[in-house]
């Protein structure tokens, strides 16, 4: 399969979903089923991959377009994933522009409080799936202590989390 | 007050944060909430409103959209452009590494052992955020921010509603109710 159509059909899967494993059932039917490029075991390791992996777990498609195609392959993915994202440019000028009115100013702030709620909500499933062991919870929460109280970048807090993981398996204990 | 912005200090964070921030798009979002708002000041609550609601109904992945929508707001084109392509080509190069030795490391307990640790802290990331979202609003606001926050947790914990759907009733919430609040 060409890299050309490869981006074709991953970009029909992402442009018509809106959230990062929504357009698993479209690839699974273009590149498992129809065009019999990928098999269902690349499918959930390249879902299992983006989940280990910094980033969107739609970046899934990167790993498909490699299990496809090569490198060329994940880079039609990686265009694929990013290609939809350049419509938020209209999208966010047409907002910016209306949020001078007092009720337009109204609509974002409530929709700042309901997205933290949706924050909230994204949260319990991946603290489900990642705090398995009393060690890793108590990273959590003091991640959680630690940026709620200082200004130190994410990225440190990040860092100091992994080291942790490999000290923890320098003792023969991995998390 | 806003730090002084420029094309390369704002590459810098959205490469900064594809690179080192694990546990998916929201992770993500809330690691760039805490760099653009509360830390550097380049972004206003309000403006990240803006953004988040636009990344909600773009079609793909929310993540994208929203690094879209920020760089597009602070530094137009250049700025879109560069946020996009800088937060998702480390986590693709990554990817693509990872898939091309994917036995090998499903495998290494070194590896895994660091990126559950990350994910543990990618948490935490999560739960800060919603706090520094909510403080400011709680603070100034407090019934009208319940208001909106209870119901918006409640509808989409239970899957009552989709987050796309939460966010259209709080914007409809905003839009018949408007308070005194956001300046």
């Amino acid at each position: 399969m060409s890299a050309w159509l490869l981006y074709l059909l991953l970009l029909k899967a992402t442009l018509i979903s809106f959230s990062g494993l929504s357009s698993l059932p479209i690839v699974r039917d273009e590149l498992v089923v129809h065009y019999a490029v990928l098999s269902d075991s690349q499918l959930n390791a390249a879902v299992a991959l983006a989940r280990a992996a910094p980033g969107p777990f739609g970046g899934y498609v990167i790993s498909v377009g490699y299990f496809a195609g090569g490198v060329a392959g994940g880079i039609a993915g990686w265009l694929a994933l990013i290609t939809p994202a350049l419509l938020a440019i209209p999208l966010v000028h047409y907002v910016a522009r209306s949020t001078t009115h007092p009720r337009a100013r109204s609509v974002v702030h409530a929709v700042v409080i309901a997205s933290a709620a949706l924050i909230l909500v994204a949260t319990v499933p991946i603290a489900a799936q990642a705090l398995g062991s009393t060690v890793l919870i108590i990273i959590a929460a003091v991640s959680t202590l630690v940026l709620a109280a200082t200004g130190l970048e994410t990225a440190w807090v990040i860092a100091c989390a992994a080291a942790t993981g490999l000290l923890f398996a320098w003792f023969g204990v991995p998390l | 007050m806003r730090q002084k912005l420029s094309v390369a200090r704002l590459a810098r964070v959205f490469l900064r944060n594809g690179t080192f921030t694990f546990g998916g798009g929201d992770a993500t979002t809330a690691s760039l909430q805490r760099e653009l708002v509360a830390n550097r000041g380049w972004l206003s609550e309000r403006e990240f409103g803006a953004c988040y609601a636009v990344s909600r109904v773009t079609p793909g992945t929310n993540l994208l959209a929203f690094c879209t929508a920020v760089g597009w707001t602070l530094l137009g084109l250049r700025g879109a452009l560069s946020a996009l392509v800088l937060a998702s080509i480390p986590g693709a190069v990554l990817l693509m590494l990872m898939t091309g030795f994917y036995d090998a490391a499903i495998t290494n307990a070194w590896l895994a052992s660091a990126i559950h640790a990350a994910l543990a802290a990618a948490v935490g990331i999560m739960l800060a955020a919603v706090w520094l979202l909510l403080r400011g609003p709680l603070r100034r606001a407090p019934a009208r921010t319940l208001v909106v926050a209870v119901p918006a947790l409640v509808l989409s914990l239970y899957g009552l509603l989709t987050p796309l759907e939460v966010l259209a009733l709080a914007a409809g919430f905003g839009l018949i109710a408007p308070g005194r609040e956001p300046t």
